[in-house]
């Protein structure tokens, strides 16, 4: 008997640790392959059809040092909207805060620009999702923002 | 008993006859019954208009072929203006407009005012890489955005800023630098640029008087020549618009765009700059954007990017050309 006994402990245990694992973020260990990710967003842009931008370029359009940045997608518009798609991996965790900085700054200089340009897409500025997890740092103008909060849940932002 | 037996067997042949013309009629009817159709119900007088349709299915097909022209991205896209491949590629539209319509006249539209001015960046012979324009500061408004955006450059500063105006290119502060806005002619500043591209005029058209355009253009340029003495300085002409696609204002026209090329060119003449006539590779050859070259009229979508981007690739001026121009000028 206690042998079953510490049999079923043991397993509570085992599920136990494993449920609070899963639960808890380990955010320093999570790895994203950030062209999938960024691509998934993709489908969350139904209003216009965005283009990947060089990667070279994208560290300045973030207002980034280039050492800041290991590497990036992104996916932006011709100019008929604002949407866009930013997927950045930081050179290391401290960086995170600089990328989630400057994407919050381009946003914020495009929502005054197109203010006065085009109002509507100064509205859908305004709903723009930047999140980061580890190294990871998201930008997403789009069509769906509930879907794409779906995806980045699903990546574990 | 013979009697019945031979009729039986009549009978049975007849059958068989029988059975073997219904399976012929029902052959005939399935791979011929359209050729029959036709035969039972001919008349002479359809046969005219059965003609006509045919015509015109030829050449709604033509139409689609020419059309079709327009969207393949490749060095054969030269439309209108200056170069050979351009004149080839208006004869096309001709044929098929004079087979379409016979009583309209066809009709070409030059994408420059001065087909013959040497300002105009010419074809080279050799083209060159992304490298070119490591040193290059591009400045403009939300088209040359979306060139940074989608064309694949990979090399060069951008200064754009969406709705850019020549107004506000001279005096607002529309540039960000991360912590402050600070206006183009600060930015321009900040470092040392071999090449300057500048596009605007988009948002120009029917602000201004024209003569007050030039002007305004005359002073920032030579202003940021000052600040940058050893670049070479391009202006690229304002890309055609798509006007029935255009939602902004009536002012948005390609009548207005053509005249504001023009300035853009004489400007380019009198103070020694470059005029890059992206319109060679983007006029449809009747003074409009190629269609479906935007989606909203105004911004090009990301293949004509790319085709623009391999028409700087193709159209440049080398230092040594720039300094050889420049002397010249300090000698006359």
């Amino acid at each position: 008997m206690k042998k079953i006994t510490a049999f079923i402990c043991a397993v509570v245990l085992v599920f136990s640790l494993t449920a609070c694992s899963s639960d808890t973020k380990d955010s320093e260990t999570v790895t994203i392959t950030i062209s999938e990710l960024a691509e998934a967003l993709l489908e969350t842009v139904t209003s216009d059809s965005l283009s990947e931008t060089a990667s070279s370029l994208v560290p300045s359009i973030y207002y980034l040092d280039e050492d800041k940045v290991a590497s990036s997608v992104a996916y932006a518009s011709s100019g008929a909207t604002a949407c866009e798609i930013a997927v950045i991996e930081s050179s290391d965790a401290d960086s995170t805060a600089d990328v989630e900085s400057g994407m919050q700054t381009r946003v914020d200089n495009q929502i005054e620009l197109y203010t006065s340009y085009n109002e509507s897409e100064a509205s859908r500025l305004e709903t723009a999702i930047i999140k980061s997890v580890g190294v990871y740092t998201v930008l997403c103008v789009c069509d769906d923002t509930d879907a794409a909060e779906e995806i980045l849940e699903s990546y574990g932002f | 008993m013979a009697q019945g037996s031979r009729r039986r067997r009549r009978r049975s042949e007849f059958a068989y006859v029988l059975k073997l013309l219904i399976w012929v009629a029902a052959v005939i009817f399935i791979f011929e019954g359209r050729f029959i159709y036709t035969m039972v119900t001919f008349d002479a007088s359809d046969a005219v208009s059965a003609d006509n349709s045919v015509t015109e299915e030829e050449t709604e097909t033509e139409a689609a072929e020419t059309e079709a022209i327009h969207y393949v991205v490749s060095d054969d896209m030269y439309l209108a203006g200056l170069s050979d491949a351009g004149v080839v590629e208006s004869e096309t539209v001709e044929e098929t407009e004079t087979e379409t319509e016979p009583e309209t006249e066809p009709e070409t539209h030059a994408t420059v005012s001065d087909p013959d001015s040497t300002a105009i960046v010419r074809e080279q012979a050799e083209a060159v890489d992304d490298t070119y324009f490591s040193d290059a500061v591009f400045i403009g408004d939300s088209r040359m955005e979306g060139f940074r955006n989608t064309s694949g450059i990979t090399e060069g500063t951008f200064f754009t800023s969406v709705g850019m105006s020549l107004s506000s290119m001279t005096s607002s502060a529309i540039i960000s630098d991360g912590d402050d806005k600070i206006t183009v002619a600060a930015a321009l500043s900040g470092g040392t640029y071999g090449k300057i591209y500048i596009m605007l005029g988009a948002n120009d058209l029917g602000e201004y008087s024209w003569d007050d355009f030039k002007e305004g253009l005359i002073s920032v340029t030579k202003r940021f020549q000052e600040l940058q003495p050893d670049a070479i300085l391009y202006l690229c002409s304002c890309i055609y618009v798509e006007e029935d696609k255009v939602t902004t204002g009536d002012y948005i026209n390609n009548e207005n765009v053509d005249t504001l090329n023009s300035i853009l060119l004489e400007v380019c003449e009198e103070e020694g700059y470059y005029y890059l006539d992206f319109n060679e590779v983007l006029s449809d050859g009747y003074g409009s954007l190629i269609e479906d070259a935007s989606s909203d009229g105004v911004h090009i979508t990301a293949d004509y990017c790319k085709v623009m981007l391999e028409y700087m690739k193709t159209h440049y001026v080398s230092v040594t050309d720039a300094g050889e121009t420049a002397t010249e000028e300090t000698e006359e």
